[in-house]
């Protein structure tokens, strides 16, 4: 696949939205992919947290929207406690989930947990 | 009029330092205002008035002028006052009639509205004319130089600066605190990029310093305070007791021998063991048994006193005491050198829990053909060869959220040599170097760094690594490969942790107690980042080495070096000029209340208790002002700074 | 003395061995917990988006309500709803603004009594004065171990425990946590009080897997496992812990863990209120041990199964 590395009107409102909804700085990591090194769930993610920020900077809407990553962060705030930048990661993930729901993009709700699992869940 | 009565001819030359000011500020309309301004004869502007051609005519138009003193709208006065001081100089006027109006980073530099940032310069000119209008002649006080240095630390940027002053044909005073000279430098096994055995480098120049009959090494001591004023200091020293006599002490070691404390040894970074009465390491400098005090049982013979009996020079003496002396010196360098960051501060390595989890100091004490292991690499819990060995940079560095924000500098290149030195000892073995950004900037660097990968095949992963834990015998470390986009566990037997360079401890409280500034980092400070790297803004202190930030050992030499060229330049002088803007007292005024010498920064101040006022040591005064502000009955006026020339001048900024 | 709790819809609903055991193990340190009146869901996780402020309504109507009833703090046991009061404080204490616009909701509260149908109006706005800790902060700072320790009435010095923090009691790393996130002590500070070993482990931080039990369970069973072994590893008998979401994972769960690691055998996994009321000589049969996947009883010494009635 070709990429063609375009920073314009709409990849700028993109990162803008990012960092107003998540409070986050997107523009201050520096890839040390510490995230990523610590996540406990990185090993099922499609993106891992590192990639997840650097699409933000690269303004990759729609790939982030398509990634399995947003639905398996766990929002633990491991990569956050380690963030040479201070990074909150989750509240960057919980934004691009806040974009990608009304463009039909969701996990599952509620009601969708399996009966006999939801009597003991907390 | 000035302090004759007489009418003074000024002369305003606004600079418009390119755009830097004239972009901002309309410098044609602040000429023409100060036009006729009470004082004021001419008025002009000019591109740059530090060019030559801004210089000279500066210096006609003072002589067809027959102006008295000048002011030049430009930049801060720390840049070209003395400049423009000489150019008058020059004109036969006093340097003292040439006063500075800033409208550059006090005005250009930090608005954008042309109009009021005009406005606001011709107010700061007309202030300074104000000042000028007051300003005194006067000349700088005069005072001697002591051509004697003191250089605190010892370790490869202490001995070089020694070295150097000594070979210019001054005396040192070498202060070291540790038992001997050496500092870091000693414990390394070997040094980037030409691998040159450390020892083998260092313990010569070890050997010289010692010899030099200009150095007077004071190893075991330690700087009590610095007073004075620069080319006449008086610095207090601490000698602690040795218990031993250098002079007689032969290291036979038999005192060693029969000494029953075990502790562990710092020169091997508490990988080994030592006694309590311990030569630090065999070229040690001075070669002396230091016997220390805080682990040893206990001077009364009663107690123990078995390495006394041994000693057959009888170079053991338990009377030894502490005693405090003071010297004359005309220059300090300091050169205190760093401290690796304490593993503790990552928990997620498991702090100081895992023995095979190290920092590379000890992996140098272990590479060290005289280390702890003999030069065989194994691991310190249980002495095996590790087979894998995982480095990881960074540790403590470039984390402005958790840790340090700098960039430790030398890590990348420490890192790469130890992955290389590692393979050369254990072929077989595997070498992992977790990274961030390799960085090589030195002479021969990446060639070194592009030999660790091409001839010892060690594997950089890029990546910054988040834990490090221990299960059963293995240590796991959690990283990433983010060229790949994989996470990635690897198992390890032996950890290296580039820690983060800091500051050493209980620096910072010296440097308090001389004045010395330090950043945000806790390193000194150099008076000007490009132009005066080796000075520090406190006159007659020297930088060299790590105290000033992270670097290398050919980059801290050429530091040492360098700094010694600025004794040299100190020592040249027959005389120093210290600036006479001082704050005197007036005796008819001072009440004696005391009140500036309990606030003087510089101890200049003095209660004269039988005449009942203060008296002042002008040399020691560094016109900072303190006293004069709060001083009840205005008996502290600064020299051209005085409460008059501050109420003129806040009158014409009021008045606009 | 007299002190307010929130506990919790889980606590009520699913976990009820974490309140038993909070009630049962601080009236033994002489407090009568209050719940405060007409408390609701704090709403579980908190708004991680800067746009859903309307997710501090609910935990900001809590802190109100202890306000109201002239508490200066609350306590809590679980670690999920401690995350959600406690954040929620400091972000109305550090932005005045939030604050308004959660008072704009709270103020138009309206209640009407199920009993009574007397309506209340004209609620008063929350001030941001009521102080959010953990049970383990409250006895850190209120209680004081030694205290603790001179009312322990039951020997655990023959048991290791391994104290498990999750991630909410320490993160995210700032105010919210109890503790430094990579290098905590409060747990193991609060083990030792209570008289039983304590076991250092490397995952004592690391995430359980959360809600990914439901959506990704053998991801969450794996994540839960390497907890549970890194434990065991270390030689713990048991696992301690504060939050329910944990519990599920790391007890309720062990069936799972079990069918994808055959050589794990189980691990006793207790809630820290739990031990702290064994220790002080709370019966057994409040505790809810029965309650347990893998039942806690034996490793306690409590043989006599007819005596812990299910």
């Amino acid at each position: 696949m070709r990429t063609i590395l375009k920073l314009g009107k709409q990849e700028h409102r993109f990162i803008d939205r990012i960092s107003e909804l998540s409070g986050e700085n997107v523009y201050s990591c520096y890839q040390c992919g510490r995230c990523s090194a610590g996540c406990p769930m990185a090993f099922e993610m499609d993106i891992l947290p590192n990639q997840l920020i650097r699409l933000v900077q690269l303004g990759e809407e729609e790939a982030l929207i398509a990634s399995k990553t947003l639905f398996i962060c766990a929002s633990c705030f491991t990569c956050q406690s380690r963030c040479p930048k201070g990074i909150n990661i989750a509240n960057v993930a919980e934004a691009i989930r806040y974009l990608a729901e009304p463009k039909g993009k969701d996990h599952f709700g509620p009601d969708e947990v399996p009966a006999e699992l939801a009597d003991e869940l907390p | 009029m000035n302090g004759n009565g007489k009418k003074k001819r000024i002369g305003v030359f606004v600079c418009h330092c390119g755009v830097n000011i004239a972009g901002v500020v309309d410098v044609e309309r602040v000429a023409k205002a100060l036009e006729g301004y009470s004082g004021v004869s001419f008025s002009t502007h000019y591109i740059y008035m530090c060019s030559e051609p801004g210089q000279n005519m500066i210096l006609e138009t003072i002589r067809e002028e027959k102006l008295d003193s000048i002011i030049v709208a430009a930049c801060s006065p720390t840049l070209h006052e003395k400049t423009f001081q000489s150019v008058i100089e020059l004109a036969g006027l006093n340097p003292y009639q040439v006063e500075i109006a800033n409208i550059r980073e006090q005005d250009s530099w930090v608005h954008s509205d042309k109009e009021k940032a005009t406005l606001k310069a011709i107010k700061i000119v007309k202030s300074m004319v104000e000042k000028v209008l007051q300003n005194e002649s006067l000349e700088p006080i005069r005072v001697g130089v002591t051509r004697r240095a003191l250089v605190i630390g010892a370790g490869i940027s202490g001995i070089q600066s020694a070295l150097d002053i000594a070979d210019h044909g001054y005396e040192v005073l070498l202060v070291e605190k540790n038992p001997s000279i050496g500092g870091h430098m000693i414990q390394l096994s070997e040094t980037f990029p030409t691998l040159d055995c450390s020892q083998c480098i260092m313990t010569p120049k070890m050997v010289e310093a010692s010899r030099h009959p200009n150095i007077r090494i004071l190893t075991y001591h330690e700087v009590e305070s610095i007073s004075g004023y620069v080319g006449n200091f008086k610095v207090k020293i601490r000698k602690k007791p040795r218990f031993v006599d250098p002079d007689k002490c032969t290291m036979c070691a038999d005192c060693e021998d029969v000494c029953p404390q075990i502790v562990s040894d710092e020169f091997n970074m508490g990988l080994s063991f030592r006694k309590a009465i311990y030569l630090p390491f065999p070229q040690a400098v001075p070669g002396t048994y230091t016997l220390d005090i805080e682990n040893c049982l206990g001077l009364l013979p009663i107690r123990c006193g078995k390495c006394k009996e041994v000693c057959e020079p009888d170079a053991i003496n338990y009377d030894d005491q502490e005693t405090v002396f003071e010297e004359e010196v005309g220059a300090v360098v300091v050169s205190t050198g760093y401290d690796l960051y304490d593993l503790n501060h990552l928990g997620e390595f498991g702090g100081e829990k895992y023995e095979d989890v190290i920092n590379g100091l000890e992996f140098e004490r272990i590479l060290s053909a005289s280390g702890p292991t003999g030069g065989e690499v194994r691991r310190p819990s249980d002495g095996k060869v590790p087979k894998n060995v995982v480095f990881i940079q960074c540790c403590g560095s470039r984390d402005p959220e958790n840790h340090n924000p700098y960039c430790s500098k030398i890590c990348c290149m420490y890192t790469s040599k130890h992955a290389m030195l590692y393979k050369h000892h254990v072929p077989d073995g595997n070498a992992t170097v977790f990274y961030i950004d390799v960085r090589t900037g030195g002479k021969n660097f990446e060639e070194f760094y592009q030999r660790t990968i091409d001839e010892d095949q060690v594997l950089y992963v890029r990546g910054k690594v988040s834990k490090v834990y221990k299960e059963g015998d293995k240590i796991i470390v959690w990283g990433v490969d983010t060229l790949t986009g994989r996470k990635i566990e690897m198992e390890a037997d032996l950890v290296v942790l580039a820690m983060s360079m800091v500051q050493t401890d209980g620096v910072n409280e010296l440097l308090k107690k001389l004045r010395i500034s330090s950043d945000a980092n806790g390193w000194l400070s150099e008076a000007h980042p490009k132009l005066r790297p080796v000075e520090s803004l406190n006159a007659g202190f020297y930088l060299a080495g790590c105290a000033h930030g992270p670097k290398d050992i050919p980059e801290t030499v050429s530091q040492a070096s360098a700094a010694v060229a600025k004794v040299g330049d100190l020592f040249a002088q027959e005389q120093l000029l210290h600036e006479p803007t001082v704050v005197p007292v007036d005796e008819d005024l001072c009440s004696g209340c005391g009140i500036c010498v309990t606030i003087c920064p510089y101890s200049a101040r003095e209660l004269d208790k039988e005449k009942g006022v203060v008296k002042v040591n002008e040399v020691l005064c560094e016109g900072c002002g303190a006293c004069a502000a709060a001083c009840p009955s205005g008996a502290a006026q600064q020299r051209n700074q005085t409460d008059d020339q501050i109420f003129s001048m806040v009158r014409a900024i009021l008045r606009g | 003395m007299k002190l307010h709790y929130y506990p919790g819809c889980t606590l009520k609903e699913k976990t009820t061995n974490l309140d038993e055991s909070t009630y049962a193990a601080m009236k033994m340190l002489g407090y009568e917990l209050v719940e405060p009146e007409n408390w609701t869901c704090c709403g579980a996780e908190f708004p991680l988006n800067e746009e859903k402020i309307v997710g501090l309504a609910a935990p900001a109507r809590i802190l109100r309500q202890v306000e109201m009833e002239g508490g200066d703090k609350v306590v809590t046991a679980c670690a999920f709803c401690f995350n959600v009061l406690k954040q929620t404080h400091i972000a109305l204490l550090n932005d005045p603004l939030k604050q308004k616009r959660i008072n704009a909701y709270l103020k138009d509260d309206i209640r009407i009594d199920p009993v009574t149908k007397e309506r209340t109006t004209d609620f008063p706005e929350y001030r941001g004065d009521v102080q959010v800790l953990h049970l383990l902060e409250f006895i850190q700072k209120e209680i004081g171990y030694e205290k603790v320790r001179s009312l322990i009435r039951r020997d655990l010095g023959n048991l290791r425990a391994a104290p498990y923090y999750g991630c909410r009691l320490l993160r995210p790393k700032g105010e919210t946590g109890i503790d430094e996130p990579d290098d905590p002590s409060i747990f193991e500070e609060f083990l030792e009080s209570i008289g039983i070993g304590v076991v250092d482990f490397p995952f004592k931080q690391e995430c359980c897997g959360s809600y990914l039990s439901v959506s990704l369970p053998d991801a969450a069973s794996e994540v839960s496992y390497r907890i549970l072994r890194s434990a065991k590893l270390n030689g713990a008998d048991m696992v301690v812990l504060s939050c329910p979401l944990c519990y599920y994972n790391l007890d309720r769960r062990q069936d799972r863990i079990r069918e994808k690691f055959l050589e794990f055998t189980g691990m006793p996994v207790l809630f820290f209120t739990q031990i702290l009321a064994w220790a002080l000589g709370v019966e057994a049969e409040i505790l809810g041990l029965d309650q347990h996947f893998f039942d806690p009883r034996p490793v306690l010494g409590i043989t006599d199964k007819a005596e812990v009635a299910s």
